[in-house]
Order: structure tokens, then C-alpha cells, then sequence
């Protein structure tokens, strides 16, 4: 048991500085690159609300409102993007019999969860230095809420790994699958500002709830609709069994050549 | 050692199904060179990654003790981004085994120069084989297996492989396989020759020749 933990750890290790050095070390700026995307949407959503004199609406400082919002989803996003790629992207690896197709999704989900929180303290550090005060409300269920937007992604991604072994058209319904979360999940909105009826639905979708998670934690005062753990848990909880269980059947029909 | 029993592999084609290897039983021993000789297509390759475990069989097991390589003269595991110097590192942690040393072996053995520290992507076919050879030695094994040496590099080249496997037959077994007799005289002790998805061992690698060649 303890050997086997070892060498997990081991294949792990290996594995997720390849991943590092792959992703980030070609570019000299590799890492910026992380920053760009959720710089580039919170500053478009910020300079559009003040332009339309929106943000006043909000009780809360506008840029944390959004950061706390984008970070999440956007973790909740490449991590399914990135761990559904795992195994095609590195089928090679798999010649290295200690490495098996589930540490290669792991690796993943483990890089992008670190570069995430990464993304999400550099961003809110740089907003306390531009407002000159820093304020959170509880650390913990924020923390909390990223850890499950990573591991929901991880677990979507990997069922629709586990899927494009019986149909390589999944990779064509991945997109159209998760842009309309894009809008749904209250990235730009509380979830108590919408009408009755849609916030009943919206109650529904898991990323609503982490990114409500998220919000809750670090913005004072904040006024969440549904930030249900266990709810949440369900969901990664039976897209881990249904991948696990795609990628037991799927491991034989992988052909290596 | 690594023993097979009743492995049976199959390929999906457009036709139907295509018995590569068909309840395969055999013992190869320990700390002993065994060749497989096989034609083209015969399912060598194939059961090369069984014998690894990089894929597995749709019926039967296979028993392995030790260490036991990954399908040596294969390189498609290097990321083509990373230089042979990264790329060494890596498989010298995934295996557990010392960084420097590792890499400083391969940097040596695979006679690369300058280009150990370029990406792999820059790499001719033949400089990829090298690495790849030159990594597989760096790390302790029990059980090499390996894909057509013959298609390893230049006979300099070839020379310092036969060196280095005869260095390690002491603790350790090679399985090549192979089409050319030649390649299997000069490294194996027994030989077993693999036809009509079955695999019929043999004492002397003349017999098998005998077989082989009818």
C-alpha cells in the first residue's frame, strides 16, 4: 500500500513537471499568458458597466465582484478542456508502463488547479493594491469553492475523455456544451437578482454554486442564493463513477500505434 | 521473468476481427537473452506491448517479476517541445531513479553533442532512436525488451548497444524481436518464433531458424 502510494507520487511528481515545463516553458512569458484571459474579461465587463453606469448597482466592489466570478469558471472550464485532452495529447507517455491513462487526466487537473489559484491570488492582490485595502470574509468557503470548481471540471472532463473513446464527435459537443454556462452561471450577476422562475432553474447548475461559493467567501456582506456542498459533491461524485467506469472499458479498446 | 498465460489479442478491422495473438502460453526465463523472430505483421510489436503492459490483452494474464522495460526503440514517449536533456530528466523521476546520473549517461551514451540540449523536435528519426536507446540503458531493468535493434543508429552505434546489454546479461534478460536472424544469433541464447498468432519456443535458435525459414 505504502509502495504503491510511493510510486503514485512518484509518476505524479514526474508527470506534472513535464506538464509545467510543456505548457509554460516554450514561451518566455509563458506564464503571463495564465493572467491575459481573465485580465482581458474582467476589464471588458468592468469598462462596459461603468460605461453604462451599471456597477453602482452593486453593493460590492466591482472588479472583486467579477474576479470572484471569471476565476472560478474559468477553472471550472480549462480544467475540463485540459484533462479531456490528457490522454490524446500524451498517448506516447503511455509507453512508460508506470504511467496509467488516469495520472495523465490527474496531472492535469492538478497543474490547473495550481495555476488557477495562482491567477486568482496574483488578481486579487493586484486589486487591493489598485483600491488600497484588502477585505475577505471567510477564507475557508472560498478555498472550498475552488477545490470543487477544479474537481468538477476534472470530473466532467474526465466522463467526456472516457466518451470520445466510443466517439471522437464528444470533442465537437464540448463547446457548445460549455458556452452557454458561460451565461447561466452568475459570473456577472448575483443569482439573487434574477427573476423568480430562472433562479429556481439556475439552482440546478453546479457552477452556479461554486462560483456562488467563491463570492460568498471573499466578498463581506454578500447575499448567495445556492452554495450547496453537498449538491455540488453529487454531481463530481457520479461524473467520477460514469468516468472511472468509461475509462475501465475504454483502456482496452486504447490502441497505443 | 515474465510468463503468459492463454493471452489472446484481437484488432477490430474493416473486415472483422483480426486474432493478432491467439491463447498464447509461454515462460520466458529469467536472466536469459530470448529472441522472437516473426514476419512483418506478424504481431511482434503487438506482443512486445503486452510483454510491457502498455496495452493490455482482451483475454489471458500476464505474470511479470521484476522491472521490466517499456518497448525500447520506441520514442514516440519524448515531448517534442522538451530537449533530450528535459526529456531525460523526466523519464529518470518517472522512474525513480537519479536525475543527473541519468542524464549524464544518456548525454553520453547517446553521442548527441550539442543537440542533447536542443528540443526533441529538432531530432532526425535516427537521433530519437538514440536517445530513446541511450535512456532505456541509464535505467536499471530486469527485463529489456526491445523493438528491431538493427534500426538503431549507425554500427558504432550498434557496437556500443551490444556492449551495454552484454554488461548487463549478468542481472538482467533481453527479449528482442526481430525478423532478421542475424540480430537474433548475435544477442540471444534461445529463440521462439511467433506465426499464425502462436508462439512456438525453441532450444537452439538453429531449430527455430529451421522452422523460420521453411
Amino acid at each position: 500500500m505504502l509502495r504503491s502510494l510511493l510510486l503514485e507520487y512518484q509518476v505524479l511528481h514526474a508527470l506534472l513537471l513535464r506538464e509545467l515545463q510543456t505548457r509554460f516553458g516554450s514561451h518566455r512569458l509563458g506564464y503571463l499568458w495564465a493572467l491575459i484571459e481573465p485580465i482581458i474579461m474582467i476589464g471588458t465587463f468592468a469598462a462596459v458597466w461603468s460605461a453604462f453606469g451599471r456597477g453602482g448597482q452593486l453593493k460590492h466592489d466591482v472588479l472583486s465582484f467579477l474576479a470572484t466570478g471569471f476565476i472560478p469558471f474559468i477553472l471550472f472550464r480549462e480544467t475540463t478542456n485540459r484533462s479531456l485532452y490528457a490522454i490524446d495529447g500524451n498517448k506516447g507517455l503511455l509507453f512508460y508502463t508506470l504511467v496509467r491513462p488516469l495520472d495523465l487526466v490527474v496531472a492535469r487537473i492538478l497543474l490547473e488547479l495550481a495555476t488557477q489559484v495562482v491567477v486568482f491570488i496574483v488578481m486579487i492582490a493586484g486589486i487591493a493594491m489598485y483600491r488600497g485595502g484588502l477585505e475577505f470574509h471567510d477564507l475557508l468557503t472560498t478555498m472550498v469553492g475552488l477545490l470543487l470548481a477544479s474537481a468538477l471540471g476534472g470530473s466532467l472532463g474526465l466522463t467526456l475523455c472516457g466518451l470520445t473513446a466510443f466517439s471522437p464527435s464528444v470533442e465537437r459537443i464540448q463547446g457548445p456544451l460549455l458556452r452557454p454556462l458561460f451565461w447561466v452561471s452568475g459570473l456577472f450577476y448575483p443569482a439573487t437578482a434574477l427573476p423568480l422562475n430562472l433562479k429556481h432553474l439556475s439552482g440546478y447548475n453546479p457552477v452556479l454554486h461554486v462560483v456562488e461559493m467563491v463570492r460568498e467567501g471573499w466578498l463581506p456582506g454578500y447575499a448567495a442564493y445556492q452554495t450547496s456542498v453537498s449538491y455540488v459533491l453529487a454531481w463530481i461524485l457520479t461524473l467520477t463513477f460514469v468516468g472511472l467506469a468509461l475509462e475501465r472499458v475504454a483502456r482496452r479498446r486504447l490502441q497505443l500505434s | 521473468m515474465i510468463t503468459l498465460e492463454g493471452v489472446t489479442k484481437a484488432y477490430r478491422t474493416r473486415t472483422g476481427h483480426n486474432v493478432v495473438l491467439n491463447a498464447l502460453n509461454f515462460e520466458f526465463p529469467a536472466r536469459s537473452n530470448t529472441g522472437i523472430l516473426g514476419r512483418n505483421g506478424a504481431g511482434k510489436s503487438t506482443l512486445l506491448r503486452i510483454l510491457s503492459g502498455a496495452e493490455q490483452p482482451d483475454a489471458g494474464r500476464v505474470r511479470r517479476e521484476g522491472r521490466i522495460s517499456w518497448p525500447i526503440g520506441f520514442s514516440g514517449g519524448f515531448s517534442l517541445a522538451l530537449t533530450g536533456r528535459e526529456n531525460s530528466r523526466f523519464v529518470a523521476r518517472l522512474y525513480g531513479a537519479d536525475v543527473n546520473t541519468v542524464s549524464r549517461f544518456a548525454q553520453e551514451f547517446s553521442d548527441l553533442g550539442e543537440y542533447f540540449e536542443m528540443p526533441v523536435r529538432t531530432y532526425s528519426s535516427g537521433m530519437r532512436a538514440r536517445l530513446a536507446f541511450a535512456l532505456s540503458m541509464a535505467i536499471d531493468f530486469d527485463v529489456y525488451l526491445v523493438d528491431e535493434v538493427t534500426a538503431v543508429g549507425d554500427s558504432r552505434f550498434q557496437k556500443r548497444c551490444r556492449e551495454a546489454f552484454l554488461a548487463r546479461s549478468e542481472r538482467s534478460s533481453v527479449i528482442i524481436v526481430s525478423h532478421d536472424l542475424r540480430t537474433i544469433r548475435s544477442y540471444c541464447s534461445s529463440c521462439a518464433v511467433l506465426h499464425q498468432g502462436q508462439l512456438l519456443g525453441f532450444d537452439s535458435i538453429d531449430a527455430a531458424a529451421a522452422v523460420y525459414e521453411a
